[in-house]
């Protein structure tokens, strides 16, 4: 089974920032990003990401080098971006919201890391005795003097353009690579088909270090439109629902779980900002439809909806489907619609064979949007990129490990996972990982993660530990979890036990302490 | 008393009978979805909008209270 994407053709060297050049040369006073009362036109932002390039340059940062940003939303981390990209650099975002001692983690499993741009705020949390930190506040005293011409590096549509990492399943976060080519059919895509213009203004509403930020940033400086930037390192829903009723936003880019935050306060509130949207683009975990089917069937809700399916590892979005075609009665799971431009989506058996109309099958990838792969990576997650021949001819393919069967309509839909990764509020979320975090812990014997589901269905992490003495108490292992793990990662329970359960092959039985979970403790007070 | 009612407000959102002044909000197992259910109750309830990077910062009923205080603009 295989749904063919629309092919479109790309330009010979398919590079994103030379979109964005166009702009400038073409509507130099345009402004191009907004954030916290300043502002900057395309002409000013294409100087000063110019002026950057050349920083780089002359440091030997060119091609296939990695330039670390861990800074706040601003107009400087688009300058950065934009340099990056302009030197023939990839860009790897560094989300300050993180622990330092993740941040560390992650640092260290950059290949090619060359530089790290920070911010008085931020700099604590990248110190490097490995890679030069500079301050993005003493950028213009780097930058003063240099050129501000469009840089000559020859770059192409094979250069990896932003690595992002993302969880696996071995207990350690990977870094995915994505192409030029790939990003820019995906923003090619979204501007044709959805006729995203100059006029199509954009709100960030996502943190930095997700794939769907990267997009969200990006995409309103390809179709030569303004970007607001909220100067807020969390999401702040009251702040995000004044700058799109006060700014004349039109499209927002978000995980399904900020969509409910936005639609509960437009609901609670009265207000029809975010119902007069031209688009919201929204997904990254299974859709609870029913959260946010009253307030878009409302009358004056003008607002269209794109419920969109795809992984970090193929450029962040493979599909997308107009949830105005949603019908309750037909539908179990809301359809994440048909693919990209240049985009395949395949169905396969274990066998690597297409399965039968209407079965279900692993969702893999071809086309455009296949990225770089695993950088630094020779693990098992690396054989996920293969290649298969379709009609006699080989073809580069990602199996994403979700599962997925196709309408008769012929809309995908994505119903779970082939292994024991979950989403939680949008990212993607390996167990082990935290349960390697948790048995570092002093007093901590062993621990397994599992998921549970909160009393409006949505997942959240649940840890069995074992204690090496006494019981551990909840608050206390949290604490100290919450130093070496994202917020998002840190499970909500935390329950003694003691042992763990293991499966008749030696693994953690995860179903087995899901169910002791739903039946003993999700509605007792008998935790850690 | 500010705290008290922000103390009501945390509760209520955290599912908990009792929360002591220094108890941080995250070690309490709260989370952003929370955070933005509590935001919402103090622009309700307080007619306060405190911003969300505010409400990370000052993670305990005692802090957040005393950033409250200091808007001045607290509705009886």
């Amino acid at each position: 089974m295989i749904l063919q994407g629309k092919r479109v053709a790309l330009p010979s060297a398919p590079v994103v920032h030379q979109r964005f050049e166009a702009h400038a040369k073409a509507t130099p006073d345009a402004v191009a990003v907004l954030c916290a009362g300043e502002r900057v036109t395309y002409a000013e932002l294409n100087a000063r990401a110019n002026r950057f390039a050349h920083f780089l340059a002359a440091r030997g940062h060119g091609r296939g080098a990695k330039i670390g940003v861990c800074l706040d939303y601003s107009i400087d981390m688009v300058v950065v971006i934009l340099g990056t990209l302009k030197a023939g650099a990839a860009y790897v975002p560094l989300d300050p919201s993180y622990p330092a001692a993740r941040l560390q983690l992650l640092l260290g499993q950059i290949p090619g890391l060359a530089l790290i741009v920070a911010s008085r705020a931020t700099a604590g949390l990248v110190e490097s005795a490995a890679v030069e930190v500079i301050a993005v506040e003493r950028l213009p005293g780097h930058l003063a003097g240099l050129p501000a011409n469009d840089s000559d590096v020859p770059v192409t549509g094979d250069d990896v353009c932003y690595a992002v990492f993302t969880s696996g399943s071995t207990g350690t976060p990977k870094l995915t690579a994505v192409r030029h080519e790939g990003w820019f059919n995906l923003m090619n895509w979204l501007a044709l088909e959805y006729r995203l213009d100059r006029g199509s203004h954009n709100l960030v509403v996502s943190a930095f270090g997700f794939d769907l930020s990267q997009r969200s940033l990006l995409t309103p400086l390809f179709c030569g439109a303004t970007q607001h930037l909220m100067a807020s390192r969390n999401f702040d829903a009251a702040m995000a629902y004044r700058m799109l009723s006060e700014h004349g936003i039109r499209t927002v880019h978000c995980a399904s779980s900020t969509l409910y935050l936005l639609v509960d306060w437009e609901t609670a509130r009265g207000g029809d900002a975010l119902s007069r949207l031209d688009y919201v683009l929204f997904g990254g975990e299974p859709l609870k439809v029913e959260r946010i089917l009253d307030w878009a069937r409302r009358e004056g809700n003008t607002c269209t909806l794109l419920h969109q399916y795809g992984v970090a590892e193929c450029t962040d979005v493979a599909t997308s489907y107009d949830l105005a075609d949603y019908r309750p009665g037909e539908h179990d799971i809301a359809p994440v619609g048909r693919p990209a431009y240049n985009t395949d989506i395949h169905l396969l058996d274990e066998r690597m064979h297409g399965v039968g109309e209407g079965e279900y099958g692993e969702v893999c990838i071809s086309g455009a949007s296949v990225g770089a792969g695993y950088l630094g990576g020779t693990g098992p997650e690396s054989e996920r990129f293969t290649t298969v021949m379709v009609d006699g001819v080989p073809r580069r393919l990602y199996r994403t490990g979700d599962r997925g069967r196709v309408t008769p309509a012929g809309e995908l839909v994505v119903a779970g996972r082939m292994d024991a990764q979950v989403k939680v509020r949008g990212m993607r979320i390996d167990p082990t990982d935290i349960e390697r975090a948790l048995g570092r812990l002093a007093g901590v014997r062993e621990a397994a993660v599992v998921i549970g589901h909160t009393d409006s269905g949505e997942a959240e992490l649940i840890a069995f530990v074992v204690p090496a003495g006494e019981d551990l108490t909840e608050n206390d292992v949290r604490t100290r979890l919450l130093e070496t793990l994202p917020r998002n990662m840190v499970p909500v329970r935390f329950i003694n036990i003691p042992r763990i359960p293991l499966s008749p092959h030696g693994k953690v039985d995860r179903p087995a302490l899901a169910d002791a979970y739903r039946n003993q403790y999700a509605h007792s007070g008998a935790t850690a | 008393m500010i705290a008290d009612r922000v103390r009501a407000i945390w509760c209520r959102e955290l599912r908990r009978d009792e929360i002591a002044d220094d108890d941080d909000f995250f070690a309490l197992g709260g989370q952003s979805v929370i955070m933005a259910r509590i935001q919402g109750a103090f622009i309700e309830e307080l007619g306060v909008e405190v911003p969300m990077d505010q409400m990370f910062r000052n993670a305990t009923v005692a802090s957040i209270s005393s950033y409250i205080e200091s808007l001045d603009a607290v509705a009886p």
